[in-house]
Formats: C-alpha cells, sequence, structure tokens
C-alpha cells in the first residue's frame, strides 16, 4: 500500500515503513537503546531525504522509549533524579547541536561528519563492547568467576565539587559528570540524528558505573526528555518532521518494542551485549565505509532547506 | 521544495527574446491538457496527464511539434565528492537557481532535425538547453586589461556541473528528453504524454508548444496546470509550517501518547 508523505513529498510503502518499525522497535526493546543509529541509514537507503529522516524517527524513537521506560519504570528501574540530570545537559548539547548541524548543512559537510562519527563512535564503542562482553562469555563458559573491575571509579570522579546522592543508581558522586556526559550525547544526538542510547549506557556501566539494574531504563528516561525537545527544535527550526512517516514507523515500533521487552528476559545479559556489540560495530563500519568506496556518481543534489 | 518560497514571477520569460515572433501565428496551433489541476491526496503516486493539439496544415509542408512541460523553479544545492587522502569527502555546494523543478522536452523527431542550435538554446528547447545559472559562484576580475569582468567562478567545470544537474534530475524521473514524445495520431492531431512522478513538486506548470515549420518556430500556444496539496496533505504541511510549535508539539503528543498506550495495552494483555 503506497502512501504519500505530506512533508517529504513523496510516497512511500506503509507495509515496509512499518516492518522497519518493528524491526529497529524490536531491537530497542532489547537492548534499551533508541535505535535511531539502525533507522536512519535504512531510511535513507529507502530514498527518504536525510533531513526528514532524521527528524522524523524522532517520532519512532519517543514513541519506543516512552512504551519502554513505563513498562522499566514500573519496576522500579528508572533513577529520575540521575536521568532528569543528563537530559538537562542533553537538551543544552541538543540546541547546540542543532545548530552546527544546520552550519555544516549549509557547508555542505553534514554527511561527512555523520559518517565520520558513526565510523569513529560506533566502532569504537562496539569494539570494546564486543571485546568485554566476549571475554565475559568466555570466562562463564570456563567456569571462572565473572571479572572483576580493575578499579573501582575513577579517582577524579570523586574529587569533583557539588556532589549529589543517587539512591536508586546507588552513587554518592559529583553532578558534573552526568551533566557532561548529557550534554556530549546531546550535540552527538542532534549531529547524528540519533538518541545517544549506545552512548550513554556504556558511560553508565563504564564511568559512572551505575547500578547495572537501573542503567536501562534510566537511559530511555533520559532519551525520552531529549528526544521530545529535539523533535519540537526539528518542527520548528528545519520543517522536517514528516508526522505520517513518523506515525507509521512508530505504530510498528511500539509493538515491536514490547516485543523485545519480552525477549529481553529469555537471554543472559553478556549474551545481548555481544549482539548489540556487533549490530553497532555493523552499523558503523557500513556508515563508515562511504568516506572509502568511491561513489557511484561524483555529484550529489544536496538539501535546500535550511 | 516549498511553494511558497518561490520567487513569485512565472517562468517562461523566452517568448519576448525571439527575433521571429512576430511571424507566429497563434491560430495555427491549438492544444489543451486532460488535467489542468493535479490534486495530490495520500494516495498519490505520480500522475499522467495528456497534452493534445490541432495543427492547421497544409499537406504538403508538414510540421513539427515541441511539447516542453516546465515545474515550479527552484534554487538547487550541488555537491561533488572529490578524493583527499583516500577519503570521498565533500566539497563546497554550487547553488543553481533559475533551473525548473521539472522538466520534460517531448517532440515529434529529435530536436536536432526540427530546428537549428539558436533556436533551441534562444527556446529552451532540449535538457541540454535548460536556463540554469550560478551566479553565486561569479566574481568580478580585470581580464585583459578590462576592469569589472564578471566571470563564473567555476571556469570549464561549470559543463560538467551543469550536466550533472540534468543527470542526477533525469535519474530521479524529473527531467525528461523525449524525441518521439508527441505522437500524431492524424494529419492534424497529436498528443504528448507527461509523467510526473509522486516527487514532482508542488506548484505551477506551463506547457509550451511549439509549431515548426522548415526550422522556424510558426505557431505557438500555451497551458497551465497546477500540481497542489489536497485534503489531509494540505492540511498537515500548511499546519507543519505555519504553526510549527503546535505541530512539533502535536508531533511529540502523538508519539508518547501511541508508546504509553502500547505499553498499556500490552500489560494487560
Amino acid at each position: 500500500m503506497e502512501l504519500y508523505l505530506p512533508i517529504a513529498e513523496m510516497s512511500v510503502n506503509v507495509w515496509l515503513m512499518a516492518g522497519l518499525g518493528v524491526v529497529v522497535g524490536f531491537l530497542s526493546g532489547l537492548f534499551g537503546v533508541g535505535g535511531g543509529f539502525l533507522m536512519a541509514p535504512v531510511l535513507v537507503a529507502l530514498g527518504i531525504p536525510p533531513s526528514i529522516a532524521v527528524a522524523s524517527q524522532a517520532g519512532h524513537v519517543l514513541a519506543t522509549s516512552t512504551s519502554s521506560v513505563l513498562s522499566y519504570g514500573r519496576e522500579a528501574n528508572v533513577d529520575m533524579r540521575m536521568g532528569t540530570l543528563m537530559a538537562g545537559g542533553g537538551i543544552v548539547g541538543a540546541i547546540a547541536g542543532v545548530e552546527v548541524f544546520r552550519i555544516l548543512r549549509l557547508l555542505g559537510q553534514a554527511d561527512l561528519m555523520v559518517a565520520l562519527l558513526y565510523l569513529l563512535l560506533l566502532g569504537a564503542i562496539g569494539g570494546l563492547m564486543l571485546n568485554e562482553s566476549l571475554r565475559a562469555l568466555l570466562r562463564t563458559k570456563q567456569g571462572l568467576p565473572p571479572e572483576r573491575p580493575k578499579s573501582k571509579r575513577p579517582v577524579w570522579l570523586y574529587s569533583l565539587p557539588y556532589k549529589m546522592r543517587f539512591p536508586r543508581s546507588g552513587l554518592y558522586i559529583s553532578v558534573i559528570p552526568p551533566l557532561a556526559i548529557g550534554f556530549t550525547v546531546g550535540i552527538l544526538a542532534a549531529l547524528m540524528g540519533v538518541g545517544g542510547g549506545f552512548l550513554i549506557v556504556p558511560a553508565m556501566i563504564y564511568l559512572l558505573r551505575m547500578k547495572a539494574s537501573v542503567v536501562v531504563g534510566t537511559s530511555l528516561y533520559q532519551i525520552v526528555i531529549t528526544t521530545l525537545v529535539t523533535m519540537i527544535l526539528q518542527a520548528v527550526r528545519n520543517h522536517t518532521v514528516d508526522g505520517v512517516l513518523a506515525f507509521i514507523l512508530l505504530i510498528g515500533g511500539v509493538v515491536g518494542g514490547q516485543l523485545g521487552i519480552r525477549a529481553a528476559t529469555r537471554f543472559r545479559a553478556e549474551q545481548l551485549r555481544v549482539i548489540l556489540a556487533v549490530i553497532i560495530l555493523m552499523a558503523g563500519l557500513q556508515m563508515g565505509l562511504t568516506l572509502f568506496v568511491p561513489p557511484e556518481d561524483p555529484f550529489i543534489l544536496a538539501p535546500t532547506n535550511g | 521544495m516549498v511553494a511558497a518560497s518561490l520567487p513569485p514571477e512565472t517562468p517562461a520569460p523566452y517568448v519576448e527574446n525571439l527575433p521571429v515572433a512576430p511571424t507566429i501565428a497563434p491560430d495555427s496551433l491549438s492544444t489543451d491538457l486532460t488535467q489542468n489541476r493535479i490534486e495530490v491526496s495520500s494516495s498519490f503516486q505520480g500522475a499522467k496527464v495528456i497534452l493534445y493539439g490541432a495543427v492547421f496544415q497544409p499537406k504538403d509542408q508538414p510540421s513539427d511539434v515541441v511539447v516542453i512541460i516546465r515545474g515550479p523553479r527552484a534554487s538547487m544545492r550541488l555537491i561533488r565528492k572529490t578524493q583527499v587522502a583516500g577519503l570521498w569527502l565533500n566539497s563546497r555546494p554550487v547553488v543553481f537557481e533559475g533551473a525548473p523543478g521539472y522538466y520534460m522536452a517531448a517532440s515529434s523527431q529529435p530536436l536536432d532535425r526540427i530546428t537549428d542550435f539558436s533556436h533551441r538554446r534562444l527556446l529552451g528547447l532540449g535538457l541540454d538547453y535548460i536556463a540554469m545559472d550560478t551566479s553565486r559562484e561569479n566574481k568580478v576580475v580585470t581580464r585583459y586589461g578590462v576592469k569589472d569582468v564578471v566571470v563564473n567562478g567555476l571556469e570549464s567545470d561549470y559543463l560538467d556541473w551543469r550536466r550533472a544537474v540534468i543527470r542526477l534530475k533525469t535519474k530521479a524521473g524529473l527531467y525528461e528528453d523525449n524525441p518521439l514524445g508527441v505522437r500524431f495520431v492524424d494529419q492534424n492531431l497529436f498528443r504528448a504524454e507527461v509523467t510526473l512522478p509522486s516527487e514532482a513538486p508542488i506548484g505551477d506548470y506551463t506547457a509550451e508548444v511549439w509549431l515548426f515549420r522548415n526550422g522556424q518556430p510558426v505557431g505557438y500556444s500555451e497551458k497551465t496546470m497546477t500540481v497542489e496539496k489536497v485534503g489531509f496533505e494540505r492540511f498537515v504541511f500548511n499546519v507543519a509550517h505555519r504553526h510549527a510549535w503546535l505541530y512539533g508539539l502535536a508531533c511529540v503528543a502523538m508519539s508518547m501518547g501511541m508508546g504509553a498506550l502500547a505499553s498499556r495495552l500490552f500489560r494487560r494483555g
């Protein structure tokens, strides 16, 4: 069934788009990531203009994250205080990021930046996660006890001022690291058009060393707030949010998301992390490859609006 | 892309510059379109419009017909990928102005057999002669001792860039040269098919029909056609542009609402 999109000004196949929503939503629910880093490249490959793909998929990210955060929230797995603090940093970062993105697009360098960021960030994070989780899996197979973290937490994290208690996360630390992480992720999220879960989750696990049980719920909560702000900003500043496209994607997404949450209970955390690491690594390499592969046509039509 | 941001003047000023214009007798040609308003609704997947017309021609002097369809003008930004240290990087974008968002040239035989270069160029017949310029690349220099000469910064690369615009637009189904697109149904009656893809720009289109005899334009007729969004599509587009805050909030509310609904449904189910 073909449907004409009022903002993208082209027609798309509804079932294809809803199917994409289901698949990405399933992965979001499974891993507690927004899924934007998977959806944007696919939408662009299907011919949706990149600016519209990035802005409209925010609806999908928002819906699946809301649905997931409510499911996780009921089980008291969301650290509201930590999440709100990070989101505060994230909103400031997102506003800065949207402006940087506008300038880059006018210079014609936006897709270079996106490709580089995907390659470096997803490549690095995917590689680290894969390495770490494979080692953990191997140890359990050999019957050894899980590896203990080498040092407890970075010392400088404790020497910073403005300390605050985060009982749900089991932390008593300065507010500066969560704010800084939120800000960085906000900028990157706006530049790459993603929610930023794949950055927040490792930062919470490896840097802040939050209690593992609250990591996924809290990152989702933070993603909801940041994405909400980004979506409104995109609609107001760039007029690139296609409500119809967003609706189709998110209908598939919420169904897939709930299925993903159910499936998540059947896997062990280390196994999930191996799979997520491979997916992140592949997405990064796939985007990064565009820098090395000779283009089919050296000329490209760039978006004119914004 | 956005109809409202286009310059208000209508395209096709070419007739005025035409040296042979006085000899044209408009009554020797009569044309019409099967549709002059194309509604873009949610089921829009492109449209096919037939242009038909009649010529009053003597039997011993057969004439040729050229049909030019031009969509609303839109500026385009083009980027070239260049390899720097093994990486494919983007150049600075070049802005093309004045080119139509849709262009089709249909004729009863290849254009170079119908008329000469200067007519094709003057009237903008065929993809090679679409008027577009890169005025933002222009700079004022001193050449051969002459001050204030305006030259194009792209220099000899200009043709490569121009050809790229046409190649990319053709690939998207928005530009077309169809040397056999005008078919004579009988001696005096002809028809041409205009295929608009679903990506066709929204706005006003013109259909220029030229009648050529012995390489000279002897007849001209112009019809207009509008492609516009209707119903829900129009509503969404208007709200998104006129009440952007409201639209953004509505999209956010819809997304979060659907998410909350799903989590509630699945809990019970």
